[in-house]
């Protein structure tokens, strides 16, 4: 399998704290992968640097094998990225901030038209499309931010937790949305969440970060079989009480 | 392409209804208050060349009949474009209020009891002026009438003792008007026969202008980026634009420019609005100072021969000059909104802007910044703004100096602002830093909210 992502070692140190320590993993293509770990575990930074948004202390990532400290606009240009609990500007109606979007990644009309037609397909808000995105619900706007996400066909889509406020319904769809968007189109994608059970619905692979350390990773059911859990709920707990032993 | 498809979405973002709507309010509202102006103006004008002077004698003797046959006679002054209403009221008693009802008057001039007897003993007699005010308004409370009286009265006591002492009336005359005085104002080497106070008056009237468009071009364009920059920051789609295929620099390129053009387009509408208003209210005024000074010269002319006009050339410096300063306002704002990190803070982030341009505005509008003490001089020019708010003075006056030091003072202020404005928006910082001006932040608060939420799970 392709490699989409390979991460080496990378670290982000704040001024005084060290938010990702020496973290590597990879994700294939077509391949779910979920970074799970509490608030202030340092999801978030990884997600960010590898979506080129933060600067590594040290370390790299390769995305399509362009790093994201020599050749960032490479790495644009194969990505995607939806920040936790985003918003799209209110003013703008639904498919005007779709070929806004499609407009920042191809400067091809014919290829702009293509994105919003997948877009107004993934995200199902119909004739909704034409209102403003200021009356939109949360759950229309976090899948019309999904639709944005997927509709330029990246080779990895960045979602920092996807169904974060979400009702369990709207949840679904998007889990649903994500899986499918993998197995039939091959899209890579990199999640993060700290919702074990929907990490388990969805993901192929799994890594469990705290306190910046990323500390294992592998597919739900093996890690469940080495730490004798239920769960991915417990494989968690008994993760994260072998780094505080430690 | 890209860079235009993100302008066309800062513009969609910033021109909107709202924008609309509080142009044509502004307009609308400088319109009303210009027509309110020439109304009151053209009254104020009216009432100058319909004088009406209410006048009652309670000491009815010779002289003071005398005197109001003085005044009977401003009527039948053939040159005069004033034309005089005499009105002889007869009144008794102290109640002025009752006798100004009774008699529908709002002024009285009244000669009263024993002024002929004083002058006789040649103690100054008294005379009573009654006035109505009916508001605080300059305007509402003009007289003419009433002075127009007194000065008649004060005039027929002077002949009367020039006619006692064997003055004739050409001795009188002199003593009237002793000098003729020929006013002659000199600008450098250049000089015009004209009182400054005539070239004053209309050099306000240019220079009021463009202050004003220079502070709600200052206040629009910080706050337009600000709020920009900041509401991208606390919804997460700075991140998600941030993350596209587009440089920075195109992010920020595009916001700049967008709040540029538009804060141009509120500042012209506001210049035209200001203009009729100004036009409104000093149109007629001007027109009669002219006449009054009764000079050859126009105030155009005298400005002309003085070297005070501007020429294309200061026109296209002035120009310069305020592109100038917005550019710092948008520097400076990329750094404040930047580290906004609630909406409601861009109000307060936006004060030193605000109070940078406030100082030198108010300081220019009623004092020269050169005639200052050192101290506060240096501590005026260090404003970038200022420099703006003095150019039009400088260039009138040839102060070159000051106005090129300005100029290149403010492009340096200008290239320090952008280099730290464009290293913040360039680096990590845009998306971690914030000043949360005494209050949580958004994201913390939001953070707190859903680890409450998860433990309660």
């Amino acid at each position: 399998m392709e490699k989409v992502l390979e991460v080496k070692g990378l670290t982000k140190q704040y001024s005084k704290v060290l938010a990702a320590d020496n973290v590597s993993f990879d994700i294939g293509e077509g391949e779910i992968f979920a970074l799970i770990g509490p608030n202030g575990a340092g999801k978030t930074t990884t997600i960010r640097m590898i979506s080129t948004l933060l600067t590594p202390t040290s370390g790299d990532a390769l995305v399509m094998g362009n790093s994201i400290i020599s050749a960032p606009e490479k790495v644009r240009e194969n990505i995607t990225y939806l920040p936790d609990e985003a918003g799209a500007y209110k003013n703008m109606k639904g498919i005007k901030y779709l070929q806004f979007m499609a407009g920042l990644f191809s400067s091809d009309l014919e290829e702009i038209k293509k994105c919003v037609e997948r877009a107004k397909e993934i995200c199902q808000l119909g004739d909704r499309l034409n209102d403003k995105i200021g009356s939109y619900s949360r759950g229309m706007i976090r899948k019309l931010l999904l639709a944005r996400a997927v509709m330029t066909k990246p080779k990895l889509a960045i979602l920092d937790e996807p169904t974060s406020g979400l009702d369990v319904i709207n949840a679904i769809e998007i889990r649903k949305t994500i899986k499918r968007l993998a197995k039939e189109e091959g899209m890579s994608f990199l999640l993060s969440s700290h919702n074990m059970l929907e990490i388990e619905f969805v993901s192929d692979r799994v890594g469990i970060i705290t306190k910046g350390h990323l500390m294992v990773t592998g597919e739900a059911d093996e890690l469940k079989q080495r730490y004798n859990a239920a769960n991915l709920e417990e494989v968690f707990e008994r993760v994260v009480k072998q780094n505080e032993v430690h | 392409m890209k860079f235009i498809n993100l302008l066309k979405k800062e513009l969609s973002e910033l021109v909107n209804l709202q924008m609309f709507i509080g142009l044509v309010a502004t307009v609308a509202i400088f319109m009303v208050l210009g027509g309110v102006m020439k109304t009151t103006v053209d009254e104020a004008v009216d009432q100058s060349e319909n004088v009406t002077i209410n006048i009652c004698d309670r000491d009815k003797t010779e002289f003071t009949e005398n005197i109001m046959a003085a005044i009977e006679e401003l009527n039948s002054d053939p040159d005069s474009d004033v034309k005089t209403k005499i009105k002889v009221v007869e009144c008794e008693g102290e109640d002025y209020s009752a006798i100004l009802d009774k008699n529908d008057i709002s002024s009285l001039v009244i000669i009263p009891e024993g002024f002929t007897a004083s002058y006789d003993k040649m103690e100054q007699p008294e005379l009573i002026s009654v006035s109505r005010m009916t508001s605080a308004a300059t305007m509402s409370n003009m007289d003419i009438g009433k002075e127009a009286a007194i000065e008649v009265i004060e005039a027929c006591i002077s002949s009367t003792i020039a006619e006692d002492t064997g003055m004739n009336s050409e001795q009188y005359k002199l003593m009237q008007k002793p000098v003729i005085l020929t006013e002659n104002t000199v600008v450098d080497d250049k000089e015009a026969r004209i009182a400054p106070g005539n070239i004053m008056s209309n050099i306000m009237m240019q220079n009021m202008m463009l202050p004003i468009i220079v502070f709600v071009l200052i206040m629009l364009t910080s706050q337009m980026l600000m709020t920009s920059i900041s509401n991208e920051k606390i919804d997460k789609t700075l991140e998600t634009l941030l993350s596209a295929p587009v440089s920075r620099l195109s992010v920020i390129s595009a916001k700049m420019l967008a709040a540029a053009v538009v804060a141009l387009i509120n500042a012209a509408v506001y210049m035209f609005a200001f203009s009729v208003f100004v036009s409104g209210a000093t149109e007629e005024v001007t027109e009669t100072v002219a006449n009054a000074a009764g000079v050859s010269l126009t105030v155009d002319q005298a400005l002309e021969q003085l070297g005070l006009n501007l020429v294309l050339g200061d026109y296209l410096l002035i120009g310069l000059q305020l592109f100038f300063t917005i550019m710092i306002c948008l520097s400076v704002s990329i750094i404040l909104g930047a580290l906004i990190d609630d909406a409601k803070n861009v109000q307060n982030m936006l004060m030193p802007i605000m109070m940078c341009a406030m100082v030198p505005y108010i300081i220019s509008m009623f004092a020269d910044i050169n005639e200052l003490p050192m101290i506060f001089r240096v501590f005026v020019y260090a404003i970038p703004f200022t420099h703006t708010f003095t150019a039009v003075p400088n260039l009138m006056f040839g102060n070159d100096l000051l106005f090129w030091g300005g100029l290149v003072y403010q492009i340096i202020v200008f290239f320090v602002c952008i280099f730290f404005s464009l290293r913040l928006f360039m680096s990590d910082k845009l998306l971690t830093v914030s000043l949360n001006m005494g209050q949580k932040s958004k994201y913390k608060k939001k953070n707190r909210k859903n680890k409450n939420q998860d433990d309660e799970e």
